[in-house]
């Protein structure tokens, strides 16, 4: 139980302090995880790999560092600490907005904050290009998507088809 | 907008199931905007933003703060139970296996993954491509997201940094157009109709 409580704790932490998103925060993350034993470097690694292949927000991965570092109990802890934090702020988010729309700064803040929105997920992308296109092939294959997402084809299928894609070139 | 929460929690599932490789908010303007009109497009684009700005997870907090706004608390916590659920247990599922025989899945599984990967940065792609017109529809705005793109994404200056100085610098920016009052007031005719005479005159 005092294991779990640790844990919770941790990932709590990480939970309050990431801004702008997990990956901000990666570093910071590897440094007590491993430093506390629960996983090791490899681990840590492979564990993040994970994260980003399952569906849903990458941060996922702390179930996987949370189930080494105490079973179960330990990955239900990490998840909640990881998420309850910026869950719960932008559900006050919601009570708050209709006080802050009164005020003058906010309505400018929240203007301001769309076109800064847009240059960090031009960040993002840049970075997720980065990582994982690797090569021409999956240059194209980028482009592709876009256009076919942008042209009104259903999400999953061009997803479900980039997967495919991915399993044939394993393949030959 | 109010939305019955069986149908909501079932929609923010299927978001949770689809949402591959960092894609999640371009999921949930897809769904929520684009496909069942549960959001006008500028409110889904300032709530976004607003969530980027809290700790955690964005593509979490944004799903909690919208399901809030479309049916209530109870709405808030189902929609972040349903975009973590499907993939928390296909993790909980592969770090078993990789606990109890200690590799990951084959190479074979990681160039699937480079496929998803492509789509995933192709449907970020498309979805700033389709909000451009509005995000960015003015010089001020191009200027501020080009020079947050700069500094965070080609200089690699800590976000916190790149935060306490473009977002000052843009509510200054929209400081006078901030006077006016915005849409999402609730009472909309009285307030649009002071917005034309003192602006628009």
């Amino acid at each position: 139980m005092g294991e779990i409580l640790e844990v919770f704790l941790a990932f709590l932490r990480f939970g309050v302090l990431s801004f702008g998103g997990g990956m901000a925060n990666l570093p910071e993350m590897a440094r007590v995880i491993i430093g506390n034993d629960w996983v090791t470097r490899q681990e840590f690694a492979d564990g993040f790999a994970l994260g980003q292949f399952v569906p849903g927000p990458n941060m996922l991965a702390v179930l996987f560092y949370g189930l080494s570092a105490a079973g179960l109990g330990g990955a239900m802890a990490a998840g909640l600490g990881m998420f309850l934090p910026g869950a719960v702020g932008a559900m006050l988010l919601v009570r708050g907005w209709e006080w802050m729309s009164q005020a003058q700064w906010s309505r400018a803040l929240r203007k301001a904050l769309v076109p800064i929105s847009m240059g960090l997920s031009a960040s993002m992308v840049l970075v997720l290009v980065q990582l994982s296109v690797e090569s021409l092939l999956w240059g194209v294959g980028v482009l592709l998507a876009t256009f076919l997402i942008y042209r009104g084809v259903s999400v999953v299928i061009v997803i479900a088809g980039g997967g495919l894609l991915g399993l044939l070139t394993g393949l030959l | 907008m109010k939305v019955p929460l069986g149908k909501l929690f079932s929609a923010f599932v299927h978001i949770g199931l689809v949402a591959f490789g960092g894609g999640g908010n371009a999921q949930l303007y897809q769904a929520i905007v684009l496909r069942r009109h549960w959001m006008e497009e500028r409110e889904f684009l300032e709530t976004t933003a607003l969530c980027r700005i809290l700790p955690g997870p964005v593509f979490a907090n944004t799903a909690a703060h919208i399901g809030m706004r479309l049916g209530g608390v109870v709405g808030g916590i189902l929609a972040l139970l349903g975009v973590l659920t499907p993939g928390a247990i296909l993790m909980l599922l592969l770090s078993f296996a990789y606990f109890r025989f200690g590799a990951v899945p084959g190479s074979l599984a990681e160039s699937a993954l480079d496929g998803v990967a492509a789509a995933a940065i192709g449907l970020i792609l498309a979805t700033m491509i389709r909000q451009a017109p509005i995000a960015l529809d003015s010089l001020k705005a191009m200027g501020l997201a080009l020079v947050v793109f700069v500094t965070y994404g080609l200089l690699h200056w800590q976000l916190l940094l790149v935060l306490l100085l473009t977002v000052p610098a843009g509510m200054g920016l929209y400081w006078q157009e901030a006077a006016k009052k915005s849409f999402t007031e609730p009472a909309n005719n009285r307030s649009g109709q002071e917005m034309g005479a003192d602006s628009r005159g």
